[in-house]
């Protein structure tokens, strides 16, 4: 019955060419016809394109004639940065089989690594895949090597192709029918099929993605979410080819979608199981684990009169995208807003791009910070979102932070710089294991905090574009740490508060003050700027006041350019919000962010 | 829904046109407004003819000019005929500026071509206003007498300073001397002269700049235009500035030297009419105020900008790219932006603001059929409180401190 299914996905460090390869096997199978083909077509978000990275997971069923054989192929795509890694481990429990992408040039890479010990965890069939074998500078045989030291893969079993040329592509789905395993369970059973995604559609209500475990489902059937409890009937039924092709019936094995008239995307919970509503339901599968938001920001409307506008917004997008929370927030300084969590730094910046890309809310973002633990002198533990959480000093107990270990890529005479980086960011060693004869991979566990902003972009910068990072959650651990405060014109700003480390207090504050400065326009009146620790002013700048705003030349030629000035300077200001009397703009939220490297 | 089909997109306010496209020169016609049916744009009584020769860019310039490239003269007086074409009939002027550049460069006989052309196609209302540009070093008997012969009554000279050291500074090829000279030469054959004077250069001291100032105010002038250095974008300035080789004055000191300019001027008798802009009485320049009043204009020459019909359309900024569309018969208009009867009036008020007369927003209402007062009510008001702006009825002035602050209360209005 399943013998002639193949499911699979692809699992790959970003930019080795996974989209690329997606669209190869969907030409290949004659899924898509060559002239329909665009580039990386199973990306279908705009941002997605723009940014040439996939956000959301999809699943595609392509059909193939191989020696008078019919074969079933499905492919679930997966993101490939590491914000997006509970959508692949998610995809993992779907399949039988993986793809393990490496480019033939860059080599493995830290997500490759994680990736690959991913699928070995839920025991899929690895087939191991060397990408853009036409490159000038492709060393195919050294990244089998790589691969067999790291991962323990017979350099023999690797097949090489080139995605973009379609060299090898042949040989790779002979591999995928010959080694990847035809899908278990009972076509007689119970049904049995697991929710993994589930997308909107302005017409048809929610997409739920499911695979059959066991059973079959059809059309007009009535069905129910057993985590959820509720019932539904299923209007629709189908593939994606890769637009959605409605048929009659699921079997066991097979990859696919429901539509039920579900208005709400909350009412899928990914993960859920679909059975049948009697008493002779299936047992729920495992299901899976919820994401983790790593990363909190505040988000405010310019505007206040804007909020419930931007709660509509908000809830717009939750319902696409349910790893991304959202809470009402009130902050001193900005008013009404939300505070939101994220998977990660990646993950914020799509989302607020999203927001202003889908609504007209103009936004003032805080800088984003981990979530802290405080346990108090009474015994308390708090959960701290947002710094100006953080109680005085003399109630806490501990203050502890989130730790992740990261493994770290390099080629080797970069090892240095990756050391000393890491060092600056709290990192502790764990270990260092050699790739090849030229690479090597670091592991350290370094504060969470000191990794969201920027510590992926310092160790592009430090290996010249070649190192990589991975990292994973290791749990919480006490530091010397305190919340720095920014007061303007004597107030403190609530919003511009950060935790730090009190032995970097002063500098980072005489960095914020410093930037702060240069980031908040001349006013009417002289602005100071001051860092605090409690009551201890650690730094002052001050922003003199305006003297002069006039263009001392304007005739014909001048008034559209002057106007279009002013206009664009007048919509700056809207994403500026007043704190007190005081103008504060959007990149001045941010600036509280700066100051983490050493002085010179 | 696709975004042609939202019905929103059709009332926006501002649309700017990249036009690249073969279209031949043509002129807007009266449009009807919106909603308006009633509404009638202003025809333009004023224009402005740009020249761009040069004989040499100076390092703060950023207008459109040719510097040394007098071998295109004909070639530019043709491509200014077929310009001046596309107006069909000849359209009678108030006033007329030939601006640049500098149009004193363009020998006797191109110069002489440049006048029977403006004066067939632009002819000047009794009374009108005919101002011309010039260097001071291009200022000889015979060039003064062929302009007053022409009916030039007004000329403008690029003084900019009378020491040597800033003169340098600013790459200006001419010396006290010969600038007083000029003065005097113009002055006895045209009459009505305006001087520009620039201040607040690198080093520059608030001594220096009244000397200056004093020294132009004992010449025979009538007029005087004055700017603190402004650095734009994509000049030798703008650069040097922002590689720190330059450190500008300190902004208290160009206030101060803007305050002497201001006290020096009217103790001359030369009463301030806008902020950069001193005049004796009955010699403020009609064709500036034009603009200031929100009034329609012609513009032609290389990256002219133009205000006919609603619409504000600039030239191509490239002397030869206006050169070749015009010699293959397509328009030279880069720009163009149709601009609403709302725009228009806040344009009005934000660029009337800059005369010291100030504005009616009254006037502005009965012309535009627009209330700018109640539109933009809010932000008006908080120019008031901060003293930036008087009020007496609908009428509103800049105050004195508010003359500093003059691009603040601009984006009020607008």
């Amino acid at each position: 019955m399943t013998e002639h299914i193949r499911n699979f996905c692809i699992i790959a460090h970003i930019d080795h060419g996974k989209s690329t390869l997606a669209d190869r096997l969907l030409e290949y199978t004659g899924t898509v016809q060559k002239r329909q083909m665009k580039e990386q077509l199973l990306d279908d978000l705009d941002l997605e394109r723009q940014r040439g990275i996939t956000i959301k997971a999809r699943a595609v069923s392509m059909r193939l004639q191989l020696d008078g054989q019919a074969y079933e192929l499905n492919l679930i795509d997966t993101p490939g940065h590491v914000d997006f890694h509970y959508e692949v481990s998610r995809s993992l429990a779907c399949c039988e089989g993986a793809l393990l992408l490496v480019d033939a040039f860059q080599g493995v890479e830290a997500q490759t690594v994680a990736n690959a010990y991913a699928a070995m965890e839920h025991d899929l069939k690895i087939i191991p895949v060397i990408n853009k074998i036409d490159l000038a500078y492709a060393r195919p045989e050294e990244v089998a090597e790589e691969m067999h030291q790291t991962l323990g893969i017979d350099p023999d079993d690797c097949v090489k192709v080139s995605a973009k040329t379609g060299v090898g592509v042949d040989e790779l789905v002979r591999s995928i029918v010959r080694l990847v395993p035809a899908p278990g369970g009972d076509a007689k059973g119970p049904l049995q099929a697991m929710v993994f995604d589930s997308s909107y559609d302005d017409y048809r209500g929610a997409i739920t993605y499911i695979r059959m475990m066991n059973g079959t489902v059809r059309k007009g059937q009535k069905i129910r979410f057993l985590r959820a409890g509720s019932q539904h009937e299923i209007i629709e039924l189908g593939q994606f080819v890769p637009g959605r092709k409605p048929c009659d019936e699921l079997k066991v094995g097979q990859v696919g979608y429901l539509i039920c008239n579900i208005k709400s995307l909350g009412d899928v919970h990914i993960g859920d199981t679909i059975s049948t509503t009697g008493n002779d339901a299936a047992e729920p599968l495992p299901g899976y684990d919820r994401p983790k938001r790593m990363v909190y920001c505040g988000l405010f409307p310019s505007d206040g009169q804007d909020f419930s506008e931007l709660r509509e917004a908000l809830e717009r997008l939750a319902i696409n995208d349910p790893s991304f929370e959202f809470e009402p927030e009130t902050s001193d300084a900005l008013g009404f807003g939300f505070r939101c969590g994220f998977l990660g730094l990646l993950h914020m910046e799509i989302v607020q791009q999203r927001l202003e890309q889908e609504s007209d809310v103009d936004l003032v973002q805080t800088a984003p910070n981990v979530t802290y633990e405080i346990i108090t002198k009474r015994g308390d533990t708090l959960t701290i979102h947002k710094p100006q959480d953080v109680p005085d000093s003399g109630d806490i107990e501990e203050f502890r932070q989130p730790i992740v270990r990261c493994n770290i890529v390099v080629p080797i005479e970069y090892i240095g710089a990756i050391m000393k980086l890491a060092q600056e960011r709290r990192g502790i060693q764990r270990s260092q294991e050699y790739i090849g004869t030229q690479r090597a991979m670091l592991t350290y566990d370094i504060p969470l905090a000191e990794v969201i902003y920027d510590l992926h972009d310092k160790i592009k910068s430090a290996t010249r574009g070649y190192g990589t990072l991975d990292y994973e959650m290791v749990g919480y651990e006490a530091a010397d740490l305190c919340r720095l405060d920014i007061l303007v014109n004597g107030n403190r700003v609530d919003a511009l508060s950060v935790v730090c480390n009190k032995a970097d207090a002063d500098r980072r504050g005489r960095a914020v003050a410093k930037k702060l400065k240069a980031e908040i326009e001349r006013h009417m009146f002289e602005v100071a700027v001051q860092a605090a620790i409690g009551s201890r002013v650690i730094a002052r700048e001050t922003v003199p006041a305006m003297r002069k705003n006039v263009t001392a030349k304007c005739y014909g030629g001048d008034i559209t350019r002057k106007r279009k000035l002013l206009q664009k300077q007048k919509e700056g200001k809207k994403r500026m919000k007043a704190v007190g009397n005081v103008e504060i703009s959007q990149k001045a939220f941010m600036a509280v962010l700066s100051g983490g490297e050493p002085e010179q | 829904m696709g975004r042609e089909t939202d019905p929103r997109c059709f009332g926006r306010a501002i649309e700017t046109v990249a036009l690249n496209s073969a279209e031949p020169p043509t002129e807007h016609v009266a449009e009807a407004v919106p909603g308006q049916p009633d509404f009638v744009w202003p025809t333009p009584r004023n224009a402005y003819v740009h020249v761009p020769f040069c004989r040499h860019r100076c390092g703060y310039c950023h207008f459109s000019v040719l510097p040394g490239r007098l071998d295109l003269a004909e070639p530019y007086l043709d491509a200014l005929e077929a310009e001046l074409r596309v107006l069909g009939s000849p359209r009678p002027v108030e006033t007329l500026f030939i601006g640049g550049g500098t149009p004193t460069r363009l020998p006797p006989q191109q110069l002489g071509r440049l006048f029977d052309l403006l004066e067939t196609a632009l002819p000047l209302a009794t009374g009108g206003e005919l101002s011309v540009e010039a260097n001071p070093e291009d200022i000889t008997p015979d060039l003064v007498r062929l302009l007053a012969d022409r009916g030039v009554n007004r000329i403008s000279l690029g003084v900019q300073s009378f020491s040597a050291p800033k003169l340098r500074l600013l790459q200006r090829s001419h010396d006290r001397r010969s600038a007083c000279d000029a003065v005097a030469m113009a002055a006895a054959k045209i009459g009505n002269v305006s001087i520009d004077l620039i201040f607040a250069v690198p080093g520059e001291t608030p001594e220096a700049w009244r000397s200056d100032l004093a020294t132009a105010l004992e010449l025979p002038i009538t007029h005087l235009s004055t700017y603190s250095l402004t650095y734009e974008k994509g000049t030798e300035f703008w650069s040097r500035r922002s590689r720190g080789e330059w450190v500008t004055i300190a902004e208290e000191d160009d206030v101060s030297m803007y305050r002497d300019a201001r006290q020096l001027c009217e103790r001359a008798g030369l009463r301030q009419y806008e902020i950069s802009n001193f005049a004796c009485p009955g010699f403020r320049c009609r064709h500036n105020l034009a603009y200031w009043q929100g009034r329609g204009w012609y513009a032609l020459g290389p990256g002219a900008a133009k205000f006919v019909n609603g619409y504000r359309e600039v030239n191509h900024r490239s002397p030869t790219t206006y050169l070749r569309r015009l010699q293959e018969g397509r328009s030279p208009v880069a720009e163009s932006e149709r601009i609403t009867p709302t725009q228009w009036a806040c344009e009005r008020a934000a660029f009337g603001v800059r005369m010291l007369d100030g504005i009616d927003l009254e006037e502005i209402r009965r012309d535009t059929g627009i209330c700018v007062a109640t539109l933009r009510g809010r932000a008006i008001r908080e120019c008031v409180e901060r003293g930036w702006l008087s009020v007496a009825g609908s009428h509103y002035r800049l105050t004195d401190a508010g003359l500093l602050m003059a691009d603040g209360v601009a984006t009020a209005f607008l």
